[in-house]
C-alpha cells in the first residue's frame, strides 16, 4: 500500500549546504638517494625535499554539488579531480591523473641521449665484435635512467533527462612518455638500447541507458585509438659500424558497439540478462622496408601497409532463478570471437643485414573463437549448510596453431557452513580436464619444433583444486580471525616436453583485534608457492634436460591504529615485509645436476602517520615512512659481462630509504553536523 | 488482517529523536540526502530512513517495559539482517546500474552484503576512491593482497590504482567480472600499444595476455609467470638455442651466455608483442 508521507516534513534533517574542505599542506624530505624503485607509482624519486598538498573540498546548494580532490599535488603522481552537477539531473567530472613508473637509476649506456626515433653512437666510438674489445666502453658510458610518466585527462558527463532515461559520455586521453630498454639485435649480437616512447591514447565511452525497476537496456559505444609518435628506431650498432632499424607498436584503433540489458520476472525471482558487442580493429601503419643495409639488397613489399583488420564479437547470455526458496540456478552462455582478417602474403625476409640472405615466408593472421556454458546451483539443504555445484564446457577453436580445438570441461563444489553465528566455513574444490582433438606435429614440424613438445597453453592438462575459506568473527568478542588455503594440482599428462606439472599452494592468515574504542591492530599473513617442472631436449628427441622451479613469496604485514573518538592525538604504525624467492634447478645430460643462483626480493616497508588537533579546525601532522628493497637478480650484469651483448648494466636493487614529512590540515567550514531546529 | 508493515508517523523526524549522533547524521553527506534528487531516500515522497531501514512504526512505537524494540534492517554481514534482505533493499533503488548483474555473480553467489563493501554514512565511501579501494577488497580476497605485495605488481600497494580498473565488481556476463569483455580488451585500455594486429603476431598474446603475465603480481620483472629464458622454452624448443638448458655454465663465472643474461630471450627476440617490421618474423625487429 502506499505509505502516506505528508506528516514526513523531515524538519530537522540537516541537508548539505554551503562549502567545507580539508587541505594539508607540508613538506617531505627523502633521505637517501638511488632509490628510485621507492619513487616508483609514488613520485619520490631522489633525495631532497618535496611541497606536497592534498585535500578535497564540496561545495553545496538546491541539489547542486560540486567535489573536488587533489592528491600529491606537489609530485609526480598527481591527481585532481573535480565532479559536480545536480543529482538525478545531470553531472560532471573533470580528472587529471599522472602516474610515474620508476625502473632502474643505475642503468649506464654508451648511446647518445635520444628524445626521437634514431638513436646514435658518441663520433668517436670505435666498433668491436666484442664488447670486451669495445675500447670507449668504459669512457663512454653515461647515466641513463629508465622510467617513464603517464598522464591521464579524464573529461566526463552524464544527463538523466527523465527518471528513467540515462546518456553518458566519457573521454580519456593517456599519454605516456620515457625512457624505456628495447632489445636491438644484429643477428648475433645484440645491444639493449634505452629508447624514448612517446605514446597517446585516446578513449571514448558514450551510450543511452534505460531502466526501470523490471529492465534496463543501454547501448553504448567504446573507442580506443593509440597513436605512437616514433612507430620506428633506428639505431647505431656498437658492434659494427652500421644502422638498423625496427617496427615499434603501431598506430592502431578498436571501436565497438554493444547492447546489453536485462529483465527481471516476478516468477522465482529470475533475471536474465544479456550482451551483444561487436568490434572492429585496425591497424595500417605504412610498413618499413626488408632492410636499411646497403650490404642486402632488399626486394620490394608485396604490400606497402598490412592494412589489417580484426573484428571481434562478445555475445553472453545469463539466466539466474530461484525455482525453489531455498535454491536457485544460473545458466550461462558466453561466445568470444577474434577474426584477424589480414592477408596472407609472402614475404622475403632478410635474415641478417650483413649478408644477402633471404627467406620467404607467410604471415599468419591468429584468430580464436571462445565458447562457453556454464551451470551452476545453489542448495541450503539445512538452515546453516549451502552447498553449491556447477559445471562447465569451454571450446576454443583456433586458426593455423597445432591445437585446432580444445574443450575444458570442469566441475566444481562447494559447502558452506555457519554452525555458529561466529563461525563461517567455505570448502570448495573442482577439476577441469581440457582435452584437445589432436596436437598437430606437422604444424610444429613447419616452425622448427621438437614434435614432442607441447605448448603448455595448448597442451592436455587436468587440473584439480581445493580451498578452505574460515572466517571466525566471535559475538562478544573484539577479535576476527580469517583464513584461506589453497591447493591446486595442474597435470600435463600427455607432454613429453615443456611444461610436464605444476603445484600452486596459497594461504593467508588475517586477525583484527578492536583493543578498545580508541585503538586496534591487525596482523595478516600470506604465502604463495608454485613449483613447477619442465622438459626439454637440446638432442631435438626425448627429454634430456629437466628444469625445476620453486617460486616462494611471503608476506607479513601489521598494523596499529590509535584513535579517540574525542583525542587530540590520532596515531597510525604499519609495517609490511615481503621476502620472495625462486630457485631453479636444472638437470641435463650434457651439464649435470645444476642450479642457478637463487632469484630474492625482500621488502620492508614502515609507515607511522601521526596528527595533533590544534584546534577544531587545524591539525598538525607527522608522515615517516621507512623503506628497504634488496633483489638478487643474477640475470643483472655490467655492460660488458656478455660478449655478444651490450647491456645497461642495471644493477640490482638494494637501497634503504626513509622520507619524514611534517604539515598541517586545515579545514574549512563543515564542523559536526547537527539537526536542524 | 491488515499485514501492510506500519511505518514511522514523521519519518526522519521521528527517528532523530534517538539517533542523531555523527554517524548516523554523516548520511547527509551522501548521495542518499538529496532532497532534490526524486530518487534519493530523502528526496520529495520518499521514505527517507526507512527507505533502506525498513518501515520503523514498530520499532518506534511502545514497548513494554523490558521489552526489546523490533530491529530495522542493518547493514553489513555481522548486521542480524539476512543478506539477501538487505542487498535487496539497495538492489530496489540501484538496479540498473548494478542490481541486474549482481544476480547470480560471484559476489552474489558468495552471499556479500553491499554494505560489506560500501560504507554508507560517510562522506567519502573507502571503496570509491583509488587510495583505499583495494584494502576493502583485501577483506575477503586476502590472496590477492599477497600478491599485490610481490616485487613486480600494479601499484595497489601505493594506492594508486584500484581493482575496480579491471574489474567490475557489481557483476556483469564477462569472465571474472572484467571490466571490459576479455582479458586483453581489460589489458589494452592502458596499454593499447600492444593491440595490434601485428604483420607477425605472437599467438598466445593475441589470445591472452595471461598466457605469460600475472596481473595480480610476480617475482619477475614484467609480472611474468615464469622467467626467461624458461618462461619461453615451454613453448619453444627449436633445435638450436630455444632448445638448450640454460644452466650455471652461463653465468658470469662461466661463459656468460646471452641466452640467459641481460633480458635472455629478449634480448634479440624484443618484440614479443608482436612485430610489424616486413623482416619481424622471428620478433628481433
Amino acid at each position: 500500500a502506499q505509505v502516506d508521507t505528508s506528516d514526513w516534513k523531515c524538519e530537522s534533517c540537516p541537508f548539505e549546504k554551503g562549502y567545507r574542505a580539508e587541505v594539508d599542506a607540508g613538506a617531505t624530505h627523502v633521505g637517501k638517494d638511488g632509490a628510485i624503485r621507492f619513487g616508483n607509482a609514488t613520485g619520490y624519486d631522489d633525495k631532497g625535499g618535496y611541497v606536497n598538498v592534498d585535500g578535497h573540498g564540496r561545495y553545496a546548494a538546491d541539489g547542486y554539488r560540486i567535489d573536488w580532490t587533489i592528491e600529491d599535488l606537489g609530485l609526480d603522481s598527481r591527481v585532481f579531480e573535480l565532479d559536480g552537477g545536480r543529482q538525478g539531473t545531470f553531472g560532471f567530472h573533470v580528472g587529471y591523473r599522472e602516474l610515474p613508473y620508476r625502473r632502474f637509476d643505475t642503468t649506464r649506456t654508451v648511446f647518445n641521449p635520444s628524445y626521437s626515433d634514431t638513436i646514435t653512437l658518441p663520433d668517436t666510438w670505435q666498433p668491436a665484435g666484442l664488447t670486451s674489445n669495445m675500447t670507449q666502453l668504459s669512457s663512454s658510458l653515461r647515466r641513463q635512467i629508465i622510467g617513464s610518466d603517464r598522464q591521464i585527462i579524464d573529461i566526463g558527463a552524464d544527463w538523466m533527462p527523465a527518471r528513467d532515461f540515462r546518456v553518458f559520455a566519457d573521454f580519456r586521453r593517456q599519454n605516456r612518455d620515457g625512457i624505456d630498454i628495447t632489445g636491438g639485435s644484429s643477428f648475433t649480437q645484440a645491444a639493449l638500447l634505452p629508447r624514448w616512447l612517446d605514446y597517446e591514447t585516446d578513449q571514448i565511452d558514450a551510450g543511452v541507458q534505460y531502466g526501470t525497476n523490471r529492465a534496463s537496456v543501454t547501448l553504448a559505444y567504446y573507442g580506443s585509438f593509440f597513436t605512437n609518435q616514433n612507430p620506428s628506431l633506428t639505431w647505431d650498432t656498437p658492434f659494427i659500424s652500421a644502422q638498423y632499424r625496427m617496427a615499434m607498436a603501431p598506430d592502431n584503433d578498436f571501436q565497438q558497439i554493444s547492447l546489453s540489458g536485462a529483465y527481471r520476472a516476478t516468477m522465482w525471482d529470475t533475471v536474465v540478462a544479456f550482451t551483444l558487442a561487436s568490434g572492429s580493429g585496425e591497424q595500417n601503419e605504412p610498413l618499413l622496408p626488408y632492410t636499411i643495409s646497403t650490404i642486402v639488397g632488399a626486394s620490394s613489399l608485396p604490400i606497402s601497409s598490412l592494412d589489417a583488420e580484426v573484428d571481434t564479437a562478445n555475445y553472453a547470455l545469463t539466466l539466474t532463478s530461484r525455482p525453489l526458496p531455498n535454491g536457485r540456478i544460473k545458466l550461462a552462455y558466453r561466445l568470444d570471437e577474434r577474426d584477424n582478417k589480414a592477408l596472407q602474403s609472402d614475404w622475403t625476409r632478410v635474415i641478417t643485414d650483413l649478408a644477402p640472405f633471404g627467406q620467404v615466408e607467410q604471415n599468419v593472421p591468429y584468430s580464436f573463437e571462445r565458447s562457453t556454458i556454464t551451470l551452476s546451483g545453489e542448495l541450503v539443504v539445512w538452515k546453516d549448510i549451502r552447498v553449491s555445484a556447477g559445471g562447465e564446457r569451454k571450446k576454443i577453436k583456433r586458426d593455423f596453431q597445432e591445437v585446432a580445438e580444445q574443450t575444458i570441461d570442469a566441475g566444481w563444489g562447494q559447502v558452506r557452513w555457519r554452525p555458529l553465528a561466529w563461525l563461517d566455513l567455505r570448502v570448495k574444490g573442482g577439476a577441469t580436464e581440457r582435452d584437445i582433438d589432436r596436437y598437430d606435429e606437422t604444424i610444429a614440424i613447419s616452425l622448427g619444433q621438437n614434435p614432442l613438445m607441447r605448448k603448455y597453453y595448448l597442451a592436455y592438462r587436468y587440473r584439480s583444486y581445493g580451498e578452505l575459506i574460515a572466517s571466525i568473527t566471535p559475538v562478544d568478542w573484539p577479535v576476527s580471525f580469517g583464513t584461506t588455503f589453497l591447493y591446486a594440482d595442474d597435470r600435463y599428462n600427455k607432454s613429453q616436453l615443456g611444461i610436464t606439472d605444476s603445484e600452486e599452494v596459497r594461504a593467508t592468515v588475517d586477525l583484527n583485534w578492536a583493543i578498545s574504542d580508541k585503538s586496534s591492530l591487525y596482523l595478516v599473513y600470506g604465502h604463495d608457492n608454485i613449483d613447477a617442472l619442465q622438459l626439454g631436449s637440446e638432442q631435438f628427441r626425448v627429454w634430456d634436460w629437466s628444469a625445476r622451479h620453486d617460486d616462494n613469496f611471503d608476506h607479513f604485514g601489521a598494523g596499529f591504529h590509535w584513535s579517540p573518538p574525542e583525542g587530540k592525538y590520532k596515531l597510525r604504525l604499519d609495517y609490511d615485509r615481503s621476502d620472495g624467492e625462486t630457485s631453479i634447478e636444472l638437470f641435463s645430460l650434457s651439464g649435470g645436476q645444476s642450479r642457478l643462483p637463487d632469484l630474492t626480493s625482500t621488502l620492508d616497508s614502515a609507515r607511522v602517520e601521526a596528527s595533533y588537533q590544534w584546534n577544531e579546525r587545524l591539525d598538525a601532522t607527522l608522515d615517516l615512512r621507512y623503506e628497504r628493497f634488496k633483489v638478487d637478480d643474477y640475470t643483472l650484469v655490467s655492460p660488458a659481462t656478455i660478449p655478444t651483448v651490450l647491456t645497461l648494466g642495471a644493477q640490482a636493487y638494494d637501497y634503504d630509504v626513509w622520507a619524514l614529512g611534517l604539515g598541517i590540515r586545515y579545514r574549512f567550514g563543515g564542523g559536526d553536523i547537527s539537526l536542524a531546529d | 488482517e491488515d499485514e501492510t508493515p506500519s511505518y514511522s508517523r514523521k519519518g526522519a523526524d521521528t527517528c532523530f529523536q534517538c539517533h542523531d549522533d555523527q554517524t548516523v547524521l554523516a548520511v547527509f553527506r551522501t548521495k542518499h540526502a538529496v532532497p532534490t534528487d526524486p530518487n534519493s531516500p530523502f528526496g520529495h515522497g520518499q521514505l527517507q530512513c526507512e527507505a533502506c531501514h525498513g518501515p520503523g512504526g514498530d520499532h518506534a512505537g511502545r514497548v513494554r517495559r523490558g521489552q526489546e524494540r523490533p530491529p530495522m534492517v542493518r547493514f553489513g554481514s555481522d548486521s542480524g539482517t539476512p543478506v539477501r534482505q538487505q542487498n535487496a533493499r539497495c538492489i530496489e533503488c540501484h538496479l540498473t546500474n548494478a542490481g541486474f548483474a549482481w544476480h547470480g555473480s560471484s559476489h552474489d553467489n558468495n552471499t556479500v552484503a553491499c554494505a560489506d563493501c560500501h560504507t554508507l554514512h560517510v562522506e567519502r565511501d573507502p571503496v570509491l576512491s583509488t587510495a583505499t579501494q583495494a584494502d576493502v577488497c583485501f577483506d575477503c580476497h586476502q590472496q590477492k593482497r599477497t600478491q599485490s605485495m610481490k616485487p613486480y605488481a600494479h601499484p595497489l600497494r601505493q594506492g594508486k590504482m584500484d581493482c575496480s580498473g579491471c574489474h567490475n565488481t557489481h557483476g556483469n556476463t564477462t569472465d571474472r567480472l572484467l571490466a571490459r569483455a576479455t582479458t586483453n580488451d581489460t589489458c589494452y585500455d592502458c596499454h593499447a600499444e600492444y593491440r595490434g594486429p601485428y604483420l607477425w603476431e605472437h599467438a598466445p598474446a593475441a589470445e591472452n595476455c595471461a598466457n605469460c603475465h600475472n596481473p595480480h603480481g610476480s617475482n619477475y620483472p614484467g609480472m611474468l609467470s615464469m622467467r626467461a629464458p624458461t618462461l619461453c622454452q615451454s613453448c619453444h624448443s627449436q633445435a638450436g638455442h630455444p632448445s638448450l638448458p640454460q644452466d650455471e655454465r652461463g653465468l658470469p663465472t662461466g661463459t656468460p651466455s646471452r641466452y640467459l643474461l641481460g633480458q635472455a630471450c629478449l634480448n634479440c627476440h624484443d618484440q614479443v608483442h608482436g612485430s610489424n617490421h616486413p623482416s619481424g618474423s622471428k620478433l628481433m625487429r
